[in-house]
């Protein structure tokens, strides 16, 4: 026997997943073959121990995919860094705008300040300093002294001097506002009265004219009205008379026809009467 | 709880697997109800340690519903599936390299503090003695897995425990059908050497199976 498999085949033969005729090979193979066997038995001996290996439990937890899957380029995390860093400056160099935050470095001093600065004071308490060591104190008191009283003295008359220039600005500005006040009151009266007489003049025309309207409109109206007033009592007058006119005909003719049926009454009655006279006189001739 | 035949149906089912492509997000979640057992207990046995495969199998199913469109064959899903799982499994490794903290679950095992091993499981057995001893072959036998080597265990599990054929494991691993069998062979080898070493054979136990 010629056939003697190799540790793939051997795979293949204990997990079943041989083709028909290599498995009949290798069942010849084992047959004739007791150390292959005993190699066989120890590989399924080990299956059947691996077999104890049980799964074990385990619940699904919930997975769920948003469609939020594409990044947006101010998400990410470079972008977030860089921005926070650039807000965070922003925020400083507004704090140091707002509490006037200055931070100087010249010479040997380094300062920061918080305000507005008041160089000049600094300026002056150093040169002394720098003058000190020619001068003694007293010389120092004595020029500081100096320095003093001038400056009182100036102060002084530049005090005066103000004061005086303020004393006659504000007289000045009092006599040219009470000026103008004046002026302006006066003007202001003037004015008033001028207007008020025009317009009394012009309410007086207006009502003049209004009145005069209102007599006009009212005595055209009266016209009408009494014309009409007239006209109608004229019309009644006529239709009086009218239906006067023909209640006195009608009377009349009823008058007329009265006397005429008592006529041909009469008539008859004559004639009924000239008949009866008549009658009696024929007969008695004839007889 | 063991898979029902509707579930291992449902396992590969083409159509769910469609759904799921499609962005159904019902279908999703039941490929990973699905799967999520098998995938566990692959990355379980990969690192004998449950946060770690917890971590890669969350990370593998997240990476499903959101690689699921780009999968061309859908008959190819479960070796797809796998593959992902041992990239991460391979990936959780590389990170916990040289990181030696222990889970705090095995400092402290509560569960064998509070109660002995059978209790704990769903079936009893009648000879607690059997159940024990089981218990402890099965210890034995996943740390003896753990001796071999990366390569050599993926393919252990993946064949012995999670019943792929070798066309799968070599499609997931990305190698061929004959490396699979021989990376199975030397690990089956190792497997039993370990085992003799500690002189745990069939004369051993071999009885009490």
């Amino acid at each position: 026997m010629s056939y003697k498999p190799d540790q793939n085949d051997w795979m293949a033969y204990l997990y079943d997943e041989m083709e028909a005729a290599e498995k009949e090979k290798m069942e010849h193979y084992l047959l004739s073959n007791p150390e292959a066997r005993k190699e066989l038995e120890q590989y399924q001996q080990l299956r059947s121990m691996m077999g104890t290996v049980k799964d074990k439990e385990v619940i699904a937890p919930p997975i769920v995919v948003g469609e939020s899957r594409q990044r947006f380029i101010w998400n990410s995390p470079y972008l977030k860094t860089v921005a926070s860093i650039a807000a965070s400056l922003l925020i400083i160099m507004l704090v140091g705008k707002v509490t006037g935050t200055q931070v100087s470095l010249s010479g040997n001093e380094f300062r920061i300040s918080f305000g507005t600065s008041e160089v000049p004071e600094v300026k002056e308490t150093s040169r002394p300093a720098e003058v000190t060591p020619v001068l003694t104190s007293q010389q120092v008191q004595e020029m500081i002294n100096q320095s003093l009283n001038e400056n009182n003295v100036a102060m002084q008359a530049s005090w005066k001097e103000t004061q005086q220039h303020l004393d006659a600005s504000i007289r000045s500005n009092l006599a040219s506002n009470s000026g103008k006040i004046d002026k302006l009151v006066r003007e202001a009266s003037t004015a008033s009265q001028d207007q008020i007489r025009q317009f009394v003049s012009s309410m007086q025309a207006e009502n003049t004219q209004m009145v005069k309207s209102y007599f006009k409109l009212s005595a055209t109206e009266q016209k009408e009205y009494i014309e009409d007033l007239l006209v109608d009592f004229a019309k009644y007058l006529q239709q009086q008379r009218q239906d006067d006119l023909q209640i006195v005909q009608t009377r009349l003719s009823a008058i007329e026809e009265n006397t005429d049926v008592f006529k041909q009454e009469t008539e008859q009655i004559l004639s009924s009467i000239i008949n009866t006279v008549g009658a009696p006189a024929a007969t008695e001739t004839k007889y | 709880m063991a898979e029902t035949l509707v579930d291992i149906a449902m396992m590969h089912s083409d159509t769910l697997v469609t759904r799921a492509k499609q962005g159904d997000q019902n279908a999703q979640g039941k490929l990973v109800q699905l799967w999520y057992k098998r995938i566990y207990n692959f990355s379980y046995k990969f690192f004998q340690d449950h946060d770690l495969a917890m971590e890669a199998s969350q990370k593998t199913f997240i990476s499903m519903c959101r690689s699921l469109p780009g999968l061309q064959d859908n008959g190819r899903f479960k070796s797809w599936l796998y593959k992902i799982a041992v990239n991460y499994c391979r990936e959780e490794i590389r990170k916990n390299k040289g990181n030696r903290s222990l889970s705090f679950d095995v400092v402290w095992n509560r569960e064998a503090e509070d109660s002995p091993g059978w209790e704990s499981t769903g079936q009893r057995y009648a000879n607690p003695e059997k159940q024990y001893q089981q218990q402890e072959l099965s210890d034995i036998l996943q740390r003896a897995l753990m001796e071999l080597s990366d390569e050599q265990r993926e393919v252990v599990i993946m064949k012995e425990y999670e019943g792929l054929k070798f066309r799968e494991i070599a499609e997931v691993l990305n190698i061929s059908e004959n490396t699979v069998k021989s990376r199975l062979y030397y690990g089956l080898d190792g497997l039993k050497k370990i085992l003799e070493k500690r002189n745990i054979t069939k004369d051993s136990i071999g009885y009490e199976l």
